[in-house]
């Protein structure tokens, strides 16, 4: 590294050479714990090769919005663009999974339409800065943004997590949180980070269609899809599309999502099965039919509201008993997928329900 | 083992920009070949353009019909302090300029430079700039960028394809030189009237990027493929995606002949561009995923040709619907007027605090252009009603980071010496004065 530059400071003399020198000396030995992947997996949501704990340096509050910054063995992941996916393994110098978790406050939503920045410095020296993480979907957390993240040596590390405004389809007060900034100290120690649980699981279950269990952790929220039970409105059934389950559900008073027509808002609620973790950043759309003739034919577009949580709706004049609907999949999720998501979610047919 | 005119020279000429400094020079100068430059004119001012920003025709055109772009690059950014200026001191700085016109050639080969001032330079004069320059303080242009202002009041832009002629040229203006390419120089500096912030250096061209990767934001292994002219790893400026100049200059007023200048500091995080995504991936978010679907675009996009194809990209919000992805250049063709952007780029690279950066220089009429191009990157409408996140999958907002901008005005050459915010103003002044 810098050879040719640290030559030529060498050859001038200038100052700042010595600040060159560290960039070799520590050794990491995270080492990769990961079993290889299940073999033949199925098309859908399965049960992984293990499961890991993880440790959280704090939490903080600003605007409107808390985060806890959170950690976990680096691992990979999928990322994935159309419904091509693309396996990230672990890098050598990877130190973390780095997960800020950011969620509003008041309603616990972790909000899909902003994507946090975070900047990690040591010493007042820039380690990581603009680094934008990936959004995710893992079994014991749900949605999350995440990235593995190179540390040069353990240590205590600055991170400052920040995002800015959300997008323009939120509801209540939602709406009304703006920018925020949160700042953490992250101590970085191998041995503390050895300690986390990692769990194998039975081989005879991993591969198997079923999704590891959900993981509380203190003061975070976990953040679930509301059950049929827990949704606003007149809820119409669930229909199912690439092991995504969308709950369907319409709301008379469609004031906070833009009507001022007396129209319904039409709610789809999609989640992922077992765990019920909220699906974002989908390309949805709807038709309606009555008696053969289609009364609405339009986008879902991605709503983040305190009650139905992030779903998908659309405004359309009443609804009436025995309409057809028909969910298009016009883009599968866009979420990086740990390890038992990454083959779902990825072939979606049409969903269909009647009303 | 490279000859000296082979890579281990280049790296070692782009370092000695990097760092700077008549220590640096002279070990470059020590180092390597004499370079053969030719000089400039005895007198530059009648000999050049109007439009110091008229540097395409001064500029080969390469292999594959687009511009080429002069490898190195200086700003360096000056403060001006309090006060007005006054006649003399726009002596010096013309004397100072002009020196250096005299000793290199205007081509690539030779210097191109750019006098540019900021809104906080102009906000010292009692009258404000005409209706005809459009120059506003800079702002954030994204709900998710924070960057600081660039609040200098001028800066110099120095390009080349020799890196001992930016920072020979720099050594002149700071008045460390007598003599420069054997011209003698004005005792004259800018120094003598400003006061030089943090330099900031820069190259773009086949082959740097990849000889200047060890800098943080680009992952160990050096994945920037070797031809790449930016970190990214494409060709950015087609004949087909720029402007002419033209479309970019101030058509009338006092400035009329001069343009604006945007100017912001990005930093760049290669390690999942390039370790995290895959080509397809790569070519999706940087041109559109039909030039990735059809293997459009090979290696770094010499074979386009001066034309990127973009029309085959398909509507924005169409594309981030059915594909989940949506293109950066796909993003704006929208803006284009007469099949052309509004704006012409003149980025480049950086490796300034050690770290993957572009220094993104734009020139348009109005910032209002850059401000309409910005937005349309930033593809809020196309998140909004698709798949694409924020910044995820967005074109490739994930991946940039801006930490600085700044707005300038870049005058006419006749102006370029500290000139009074309205001109035309002053002249009338001048010309009552004299009538009086
Ligand atoms: C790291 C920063 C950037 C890189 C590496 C980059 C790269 C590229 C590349 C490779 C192209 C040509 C391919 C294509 O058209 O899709 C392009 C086009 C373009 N870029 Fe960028 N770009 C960057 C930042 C920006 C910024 C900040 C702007 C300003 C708003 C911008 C404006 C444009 C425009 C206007 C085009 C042409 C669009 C058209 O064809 O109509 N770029 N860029």
């Amino acid at each position: 590294m810098h050879k040719s530059r640290r030559a030529f400071l060498a050859g001038v003399g200038a100052a700042g050479a010595a600040g060159l020198a560290g960039c070799s000396g520590f050794e990491l030995q995270s080492g990769n714990r990961e079993p290889p992947l299940v073999e033949n997996r199925p098309d859908g949501v399965y049960v992984p090769t293990h499961t890991e704990g993880m440790g959280m340096a704090s939490m903080q509050s600003d605007g409107g919005y808390s985060c806890a910054l959170t950690y976990s063995f680096p691992h990979r992941f999928w990322t994935i663009t159309g419904s091509d996916t693309t396996m990230v393994e672990v890098g050598n110098s990877d130190a973390l999974h780095l997960m800020p978790i950011v969620w509003h406050s008041e309603t616990g939503i972790v909000p899909s339409d902003v994507n946090p920045t975070v900047d990690i410095s040591r010493d007042g020296e820039s380690v990581v800065d603009g680094l934008s993480p990936w959004p995710m979907l893992a079994q014991r957390m749900g949605f999350h943004f995440g990235d593995n993240v190179e540390l040069p040596e353990q240590g205590e590390y600055d991170v400052t997590v920040s995002i800015g405004e959300g997008g323009n389809r939120r509801t209540g007060s939602l709406a009304d949180a703006g920018a925020a900034e949160f700042e953490f100290t992250l101590d970085y120690q191998l041995s503390e980070l050895n300690d986390l649980p990692f769990e194998d699981i039975p081989p005879a279950r991993q591969g198997t269609l079923g999704a590891v269990q959900p993981m509380q952790m203190d003061m975070v929220p976990l953040m679930q899809a509301p059950t049929e039970d827990e949704l606003p409105g007149t809820v119409r059934g669930t229909a199912e599309s690439g092991d995504a389950q969308f709950v369907v559900t319409t709301i008379d008073d469609a004031g906070a999502f833009g009507d001022d027509a007396d129209q319904q808002h039409l709610a789809v609620s999609a989640h992922t099965p077992y765990n019920r973790y909220p699906i974002p950043l989908m390309s949805l759309s709807a038709t309606v039919t009555r008696d053969g003739e289609t009364v609405f034919d339009g986008y879902l577009n991605e709503w983040q509201d305190g009650d139905l949580g992030i779903h998908y709706g659309a405004l359309l004049d009443t609804v009436k008993e025995g309409d057809e609907l028909t969910i298009t999949v016009d883009s599968p999720p866009q979420v990086s997928r740990h390890e038992g998501y990454e083959t779902a979610f990825l072939n979606m047919s049409d969903a269909t329900l009647t009303l | 083992m490279s000859d000296s005119y082979g890579i281990d020279r280049r790296e070692f000429v782009k370092a000695a920009v990097a760092i700077g400094g008549a220590s640096a020079l002279s070990a470059c100068l020590d180092r390597g070949p004499e370079i053969d430059v030719p000089r400039g004119p005895e007198d530059p001012a009648s000999a050049f353009p109007e439009r110091q920003h008229a540097w395409n025709a001064a500029l080969p055109t390469d292999d594959a019909g687009n511009n080429h772009h002069p490898r190195h690059r200086v700003l360096l950014p000056l403060s001006y302090g309090d006060g007005m200026p006054t006649d003399a001191e726009r002596e010096t700085v013309e004397a100072a300029l002009a020196g250096l016109e005299r000793a290199y050639e205007r081509s690539a080969a030779g210097l191109l430079l750019t006098v540019s001032y900021s809104p906080y330079y102009f906000d010292r004069f009692d009258e404000s700039l005409p209706e005809s320059v459009d120059l506003p303080e800079p702002r954030a242009l994204a709900d998710f960028e924070d960057p600081d202002a660039d609040d200098i009041d001028a800066i110099v832009h120095l390009a080349s394809d020799h890196g001992e002629v930016v920072m020979g040229a720099e050594e002149a203006l700071k008045g460390e030189v007598d003599e420069l390419n054997g011209v003698s120089q004005p005792d004259a500096s800018l120094t003598d009237v400003f006061t030089l912030g943090e330099r900031r250096t820069g190259f773009i061209g086949d082959g740097l990027p990849a000889e200047n990767q060890d800098v943080d934001g680009v992952p160990d292994d050096g994945p920037v493929p070797e031809d790449a002219p930016l970190y990214m790893g494409f060709e950015s400026a087609f004949q087909g995606n720029q402007p002419g100049e033209d479309r970019v200059t101030i058509q009338s007023g006092p400035f009329a002949g001069g343009t604006t200048q945007q100017l912001s500091t990005l930093t760049l995080n290669l390690k999942q561009w390039y370790e995290q995504d895959s080509r397809d991936q790569r070519v999706s978010k940087m041109f559109c995923p039909h030039h990735a679907s059809e293997g459009t675009v090979e290696g770094t996009g010499e074979n386009l040709g001066t034309d990127p194809q973009m029309d085959d990209c398909g509507d924005p919000t169409e594309t981030a619907r059915s594909e989940g992805v949506v293109g950066h250049g796909q993003k704006m063709v929208d803006v284009r007027e007469d099949d052309a952007p509004i704006i012409l780029r003149r980025d480049f690279d950086s490796t300034d605090q050690d770290r993957a950066g572009v220094h993104f220089l734009s020139l348009q009429r109005t910032i209002e252009d850059f401000v309409t191009t910005r937005e349309a990157m930033n593809g809020d409408d196309v998140a909004s009603n698709s798949a694409v996140g924020q910044r995820t999958n967005n074109g490739i907002l994930q991946y940039i980071d801006t930490v600085r901008r700044g707005n300038f005005l870049i005058p006419p050459r006749s102006l370029r010496a500290l000139p009074p915010a309205n001109p035309a103003d002053d002249a009338a002044e001048n010309a009552e004065v004299a009538h009086a």
